[in-house]
C-alpha cells in the first residue's frame, strides 16, 4: 500500500539514508527504531514530505508519488501527529481540526459553528474523545490533546482517496501509563481505517504494538522484525552492534581521576520540571557522562551547573561553594565553561571575530576600568589558534565563516584559556565530520590531563563509552544507574540502553 | 492548568473592571460625569479612535503590529475631502460616490502596507511605521499645509443629527464595530487571523497561506482606518496633514490595555472598544474633575506597559528587543 | 562581484554618488562655507541617531528619542535660571535615566523595546506639556549667552556645533569599539544567546545601551533649545524618522549586531546631502518626510538580517 525503494538521502558530510527500503501493508502497525542519529528522523522527514529524497521511488496505492511538501503529503494521504505537539492552543479544539479546511463550513462567506461543531463531534467519535468541540485547545489535557491531534490527521478520510498511512512520532513521550494503554487501544481499534508507523524510544511500546518493526542504524535499515519473534534485547543488540574502535576516543590516554579533588557536587537536587534527586561528586579529571533519552533531563542539569537554571531543592557547590547568585556569570566567575548543543546559536557569535569570541567570557580579565585591552586579546587569541590548530586566517577572521570544527575548537580556548576548570560539553561533536571529532576527543583528553573536570552528554553511546570514567544513566529526570569504568574494561553500549527504557 | 485558568480569567475581565472602576471613580468626585450629554460628548471623541483600535487589532492579533494609522488617517481624510468637493461638495448628490470610494482606496492602501510587510520581509512595526510617514508626506503634498473644509450638512449629520442623545456616527461607529466582530468570529480570514497569531509555522503546516492572511489583515485594517478619517472629517468639517495625529499613540495603547496580547492569538474588537473606552473616560474624566490633560499621555505610556506585562506569557518568551 | 562584499562600503559609495550628482546639479554645493553651515545645522538630528545607533545595535528600537529631546527643550528652558549651567547635566542625566527605565521594562518585563519606549515617550510628553502649560517658552537670552554660547558659536569659522557632533562622535566610537560595554554590545546584537551563554549580564549592558540612547536624546534636545533659546513640546517633532533612516541608511541593521556609530555619520550626511538637494527642487520639510518614509522601508529592506528573523512578524 505504501512503499519505499531504494532511498537515498546525503546532507553535506552526512550520508543519512542509504537505499532504504520500506513498507506499510494496509491496516498495519509497523515500529521503527533506531539509535539517535541513525537516520529515522530523516526518514520521517521523507515519509511526510518535508524531505524530498535524492534518489529512489516512493509508492502509494502502486503509483509513483513525490511531494514537494508536507501539504502535498496530507493530499495524498500521508498524515504525521508530531511529538511537539502542532495544535494552536488560543484555537477551540474544532478549529484546529478543520485549520486549513474551514472551506466545507461557509455559508455566504459566514462559518456555520454549527456544522463545523457536528463535524467535530464525529472525528473526537473516532478516537473516542468526548469533549466539547468549541473548547480552548489550552483547556485540555497532554492526552486529550494528543488524541484530538489524532482525529485532526484523521479527517483525511474523508479529503482524501485512497488508504491513509499516519507517522506517529514519539506519541507517548508526554503521556502517563493509563493514558498509553487508552491510546494503543484507539490505535489498534482505528487500524481498520489507517495504516500506522510508530516510532519511539520506549522499546517495550514498540514491541507491544507493532505488526513488524524496521530497526535502522547509521542510515540504513538492519533488520526487519516481525511481531513476537524479538525481545527487547534482541532489537537493542541490532540497533548498537558495533565494536567499538578504542583508539579513536583516545582511551589508552584515559588516566585515573584524583578522587581527592571535587570540584563539583551535586546533592539531592531537583531542578523546575521532571529532574529530581541527583546526586554525584565530579572530580579533578574526570570525565562523566550523563547518558539518557532526549527529553530525560541531562540537559537540565548541565544547564544548572552553569547557573542557568536555579535548582528548587538539593545543594550544588562548585569547588565546595554554591554559587553566589545562579547566573551564567558567577558559575563562569567559579570556573564553569559551557560548550553548548548549538554551536551557532549559543557557542559562538557569528559576526563578531576570533579573538572577540574568545574573550567573552572573560573581558575583566581584559580590561581595565572598563577600556578592552585589544592587543593582549590578539596576543591570547594568536596563541590559541596556534595551540589548538585552528585553521582561520588570522584573529580577525569572523567566527560564522569558520568550520564547525573549528568554531568548536573557538568556543573550547574561550573557556581554556579563562582557566576553567570545569567544562561542560554538551554535544560537542554534533554535526561534525569524523577528523575534526577526533580533534575534540584529543582535547577531552587534553583538558583531563590538566586536571580539568568534564561533564559530557555526548552525542552517542560509543562515544560516551569511550570517553567516560563515570556514566550516569537518566531516566525520566532521575539517576537509574551509575557505572565506574576503567580502559580496557569497557562495557557495551547494549548494557546502558538497557537501563534507558 | 488551574493557574491557567485564572490567568485567562484575570485577562479576560481585568479590563472591563478597570472600565467600571474608572466611571465609578469620576462620577463620584464629579456626579456631571454621568450624565447623558457627557457621555455623548464621550462617544463623539472615541468614535474615529475607535475605529482605528479595531483596524488594529485584528493585525495584533497576527502578533503583527500596524503603526501607519496617523498617516494613513490622514492622507485618507485629505483625500475624501477633495473627492467630496469635486464631485459637487455633498453626499446628497454624485458625492455619494467618495465614500465607497474611501474605503475602497483605504484597504488598497493597507493591502500595499501589508505586501511590503510580507514581500520585503521586513518587521510590520517598522514597515508600517513608513508607510505611516509617507501617508502624512502625501498629506502634506496634496494639501500644500492647508486646511481642506467641507461644507455638507448630510455627512456633518453624522455629527449634528442626535439618536437618542447620541450622534449618528456613535451608531456608525458601532456598526462597523459589530462588522469587524462577524469578520472576526464568523469568518474564515477572521478565524486565520487567531491561527497565525497562535503559531504561524502550525498554520502553515495546516495549510493556511500565512502571508495572504496577512496582506488581507492590513488590507482590512486599511479599510478600518479609511472609516475612522470619514468619522475625523464629519467631526471636525475639515481635513489636514495631522487630521490623524495622536491616533497611533491612542489606539496602540486602547488596544493593549483592552486586553489583546501583543504577542497575538489573544482578545478581539470587544477588547478593543473597552480599551478606547478606558482610554476616553480618562481623557474625558480628567477634564471633568478639572486635572489637566496633559498627565494622561503619561498615565497611558505606563498602563500600557502594565497591561504588556500582565499579558505576556513570559515563560514562552526566549528573549526580547 | 560579491553583494555580501560590497554591502558594508554601500553607505560610502552612496553618499559620494548623492555629492557627486547634487554637486553637478548645484556647483554651488561644494562651497566649503555652505557644506559647513549644512552640516552644523544638522547637528542636533546627528547626535539623536548616535543614541539611537546604540539600541538598534542591540536589536532593539528607540521611538522615545523624538519625544525626550521635546522633553529637554522645555526642561533645560524652565529650569536654566534656577540651575544655571548644572541643567545641562541634569537634562543629559534625566534622558539616561528615562531611557534605562525603557531598557528595564524591556529586559524585565519581556515588553518589546518598540513598545516601552513609545510608552516612555508618552510620559517624557506629558512632562514638557505639564512643564510648559503646553506654550512655547524662553530662555533668557543673556543668561543663555553666557552659560551655553559657546555651543553655538565660531572659531575660525568651524561652527562649534561641529566640534560637539567630533567629540561626541569619538566617545561613542571608544565606547563601541574600546571599552567592555561595546564590545558586549555587540555581541547581544550579533548573537543575544551566545552573549548569555559565555556570561554576559545581558539585562545590564542592554539597559546600559538604552540608556546612552535616551541620554544622547537629551543633548540632541539641549542644543536644540540652546539654538532656539527655548523650547516647546512638539519643537523637535520631525527629528524620529531623518534620524532612524540615518542609522538605518549608515548600514547600522534594524536586527543590530553590525554597523555602528562611524556608519550613522556617513548616514546622517546622506540625509544632510539629500535633504539639501531636496531644498534646492523646493520639497519643504514636512514633504521630505514622504521620501524618507520610502528610503526607510528601502533601507531595512537592503540591510536587514533575515537569518535572525525565524519569523517576519
Amino acid at each position: 500500500m505504501y512503499e519505499m525503494q531504494k532511498i537515498e538521502k546525503k546532507f553535506p558530510g552526512v550520508h543519512a539514508l542509504k537505499a532504504v527500503d520500506f513498507q506499510v501493508k494496509r491496516g498495519e502497525i509497523v515500529g521503527l527504531v533506531g539509535e539517535n542519529g541513525a537516520g529515522k528522523s530523516t526518514l520521517m522527514k521523507v515519509i511526510y514530505g518535508a524531505y524530498a529524497p535524492d534518489s529512489g521511488k516512493i509508492l502509494k496505492d502502486g503509483k509513483e508519488v513525490r511531494f514537494g511538501s508536507p501539504i502535498k503529503a496530507l493530499e495524498a494521504g500521508i498524515g504525521m501527529v508530531f511529538q511537539e505537539q502542532s495544535l494552536i492552543l488560543n484555537l477551540s479544539v474544532m478549529e484546529n481540526i478543520f485549520l486549513g479546511n474551514e472551506a466545507q463550513f461557509r455559508r455566504a462567506g459566514l462559518i456555520n459553528w454549527k456544522a463545523m461543531a457536528d463535524a467535530a463531534r464525529k472525528q473526537l467519535k473516532k478516537v473516542k474523545l468526548d469533549i466539547d468541540p468549541s473548547r480552548k485547545t489550552s483547556s485540555l489535557s497532554f492526552a486529550q490533546r494528543q488524541l484530538v491531534e489524532l482525529a485532526k490527521v484523521l479527517t483525511l478520510e474523508e479529503r482524501v482517496q485512497g488508504d491513509l498511512v499516519i507517522l506517529l512520532d514519539e506519541p507517548t513521550s508526554v503521556l502517563a501509563k493509563e493514558e498509553v494503554e487508552l491510546l494503543f487501544g484507539i490505535i489498534r481499534d482505528l487500524t481498520k481505517r489507517a495504516s500506522f508507523i510508530f516510532v519511539s524510544h520506549r522499546m517495550d511500546e514498540v514491541l507491544a504494538i507493532s505488526d513488524r518493526i524496521y530497526v535502522m542504524k547509521d542510515g540504513a535499515v538492519v533488520d526487519v522484525v516481525a511481531k513476537g519473534k524479538a525481545t527487547i534485547e534482541d532489537i537493542q543488540h541490532k540497533m548498537v552492534g558495533r565494536a567499538v574502535n578504542k583508539e579513536y576516543y583516545r582511551e589508552r590516554r584515559q588516566k585515573p581521576y584524583d578522587e581527592s579533588r571535587v570540584l563539583v557536587e551535586l546533592d539531592g537536587v531537583s531542578l523546575p520540571g521532571r529532574v529530581r534527586d541527583i546526586s554525584f561528586k565530579l572530580h579533578a579529571g574526570e570525565v562523566l557522562c550523563l547518558v539518557g533519552a532526549e527529553g530525560s533531563g541531562r540537559e537540565g542539569i548541565v544547564r544548572a551547573i552553569y547557573g542557568m537554571i536555579t535548582p528548587t531543592v538539593g545543594s550544588l557547590k562548585i569547588k565546595g561553594k554554591p554559587l553566589q547568585q545562579t547566573t551564567p556569570r558567577f558559575a563562569a566567575e567559579a570556573g564553569v565553561g559551557y560548550i553548548p548543543r548549538e554551536r551557532k546559536v549559543e557557542g559562538i557569535v557569528s559576526g563578531m571575530n576570533v579573538f572577540e569570541n574568545m574573550t567573552l567570557s572573560q573581558q575583566q580579565r581584559f580590561s581595565k576600568g572598563g577600556v578592552l585591552k585589544i592587543a593582549a586579546e590578539k596576543a591570547l587569541a594568536r596563541d590559541w589558534i596556534k595551540k589548538l590548530a585552528i585553521k582561520a586566517s588570522s584573529e580577525n577572521a569572523d567566527c560564522g565563516n569558520l568550520s564547525g570544527g573549528n568554531q568548536q575548537k573557538v568556543v573550547l580556548s574561550k573557556w581554556r584559556s579563562g582557566g576553567s576548570d570545569i567544562m561542560l560539553l554538551d554535544h560537542p561533536t554534533r554535526g561534525l565530520d569524523i577528523g575534526a571529532k577526533e580533534d575534540v576527543y584529543e582535547m577531552v583528553r587534553d583538558m583531563s590531563d590538566d586536571g580539568a573536570a568534564i561533564l559530557l552528554v555526548a552525542d552517542t553511546f560509543e562515544e560516551a563509552i569511550g570517553l567516560a570514567h563515570t556514566i550516569i544513566v537518566v531516566k525520566d529526570g532521575k539517576m537509574q544507574k551509575r557505572f565506574d569504568y576503567k580502559p580496557g574494561a569497557k562495557p557495551e553500549p547494549y548494557d546502558l540502553l538497557h537501563h534507558m527504557v | 492548568m488551574q493557574n491557567v485558568l485564572t490567568r485567562d480569567n484575570l485577562l479576560k475581565w481585568a479590563p472591563l473592571l478597570v472600565l467600571l472602576a474608572l466611571v465609578l471613580f469620576f462620577s463620584v468626585i464629579n456626579p456631571n460625569f454621568l450624565s447623558l450629554r457627557n457621555f455623548a460628548r464621550l462617544s463623539i471623541s472615541a468614535s474615529p479612535a475607535l475605529m482605528v483600535a479595531v483596524g488594529v487589532t485584528f493585525i495584533i492579533i497576527m502578533g503583527s503590529i500596524d503603526l501607519s494609522m496617523e498617516g494613513a488617517v490622514s492622507a485618507l481624510a485629505v483625500i475624501f475631502c477633495y473627492l467630496l468637493v469635486w464631485l459637487g461638495g455633498s453626499v446628497a448628490g454624485l458625492g455619494c460616490i467618495a465614500i465607497p470610494a474611501i474605503l475602497l482606496l483605504g484597504a488598497i492602501v493597507g493591502a500595499i502596507n501589508g505586501y511590503i510587510h510580507v514581500k520585503l520581509r521586513i518587521p510590520s512595526f517598522m514597515s508600517s511605521l513608513a508607510m505611516g510617514f509617507v501617508g502624512t508626506g502625501a498629506a502634506v503634498l496634496m494639501t500644500g499645509g492647508n486646511i481642506v473644509k467641507i461644507d455638507d450638512e448630510v455627512f456633518r449629520s453624522l455629527l449634528t443629527y442626535r439618536l437618542l442623545g447620541f450622534p449618528l456616527m456613535a451608531y456608525v461607529a458601532f456598526a462597523f464595530l459589530l462588522l469587524g466582530w462577524v469578520i472576526q468570529s464568523y469568518t474564515r480570514l477572521g478565524r486565520n487571523f487567531y491561527a497565525v497569531g497562535g503559531g504561524e509555522d502550525l498554520a502553515h503546516a495546516s495549510g493556511v497561506h500565512v502571508k495572504r492572511v496577512r496582506v488581507l489583515g492590513f488590507a482590512l485594517a486599511g479599510f478600518f482606518f479609511s472609516v475612522a478619517g470619514l468619522l475625523q472629517v464629519a467631526k471636525l468639517g475639515q481635513a489636514e496633514s495631522v487630521t490623524g495625529a495622536n491616533l497611533m499613540f491612542i489606539s496602540i495603547t486602547s488596544v493593549v490595555v483592552g486586553g489583546v496580547a501583543l504577542w497575538g492569538g489573544i482578545g478581539g474588537v470587544w477588547n478593543a472598544l473597552v480599551g478606547v473606552l478606558i482610554v476616553a473616560v480618562i481623557n474625558n474624566g480628567m477634564i471633568v474633575i478639572g486635572i489637566p490633560d496633559f498627565i494622561q499621555d503619561g498615565l497611558l505610556g505606563l498602563l500600557v506597559i502594565v497591561a504588556v506585562v500582565l499579558s505576556t506569557d513570559r515563560r514562552s518568551v526566549a528573549f526580547v528587543k | 562581484m560579491n553583494i555580501e562584499r560590497i554591502k558594508p562600503h554601500l553607505p560610502w559609495i552612496t553618499l559620494a554618488i548623492l555629492v557627486v550628482i547634487v554637486s553637478l546639479i548645484d556647483p554651488n554645493f561644494l562651497n566649503p562655507k555652505s557644506m559647513l553651515s549644512l552640516a552644523a545645522d544638522i547637528v542636533p538630528l546627528f547626535i539623536m541617531a548616535l543614541g539611537i545607533t546604540f539600541a538598534i545595535y542591540i536589536g532593539g528600537i528607540d521611538l522615545s528619542a523624538q519625544s525626550m529631546a521635546n522633553m529637554v527643550t522645555v526642561v533645560a528652558t524652565v529650569l536654566l535660571a534656577s540651575m544655571g549651567a548644572w541643567v545641562a547635566v541634569f537634562c543629559v542625566l534625566l534622558g539616561a535615566l528615562l531611557g534605562a527605565f525603557s531598557g528595564f521594562v524591556t529586559t524585565r518585563f519581556f515588553v518589546p523595546s518598540f513598545i516601552s519606549t513609545l510608552a516612555v515617550g508618552g510620559v517624557a510628553f506629558s512632562v514638557a506639556q505639564w512643564l510648559s502649560g503646553q506654550r512655547s517658552v524662553s530662555m533668557d537670552a543673556a543668561q543663555r549667552d553666557a552659560l551655553f554660547g559657546w555651543m553655538i558659536g565660531r572659531t575660525a569659522g568651524i561652527p562649534h556645533e561641529l566640534v560637539i557632533a567630533a567629540v561626541l562622535l569619538f566617545i561613542c566610537w571608544f565606547i563601541e569599539r574600546r571599552t567592555v560595554i561595546g564590545r558586549n554590545l555587540k555581541a547581544i546584537g550579533a548573537g543575544e544567546l551566545a552573549a548569555v551563554a559565555s556570561g554576559v549580564s545581558v539585562s545590564k549592558y542592554k539597559i546600559a545601551a538604552f540608556a546612552l540612547s535616551g541620554g544622547l536624546a537629551a543633548f540632541a534636545g539641549l542644543l536644540f533649545a540652546v539654538k532656539l533659546s527655548g523650547g516647546a513640546p512638539s519643537v523637535a517633532n520631525g527629528f524620529l524618522l531623518p534620524a532612524i533612516v540615518a542609522v538605518l541608511v549608515g548600514g547600522t541593521p534594524l536586527t543590530g549586531g553590525v554597523g555602528g556609530v562611524v556608519n550613522t555619520m556617513i548616514g546622517t550626511l546622506i540625509v544632510a546631502v539629500i535633504r539639501a538637494s531636496m531644498l534646492y527642487l523646493d520639497v519643504n520639510a514636512t514633504q521630505q518626510q514622504m521620501f524618507f518614509g520610502l528610503i526607510l522601508i528601502a533601507a531595512i529592506a537592503l540591510t536587514i538580517d533575515r537569518s535572525k528573523l525565524r519569523i517576519v512578524k
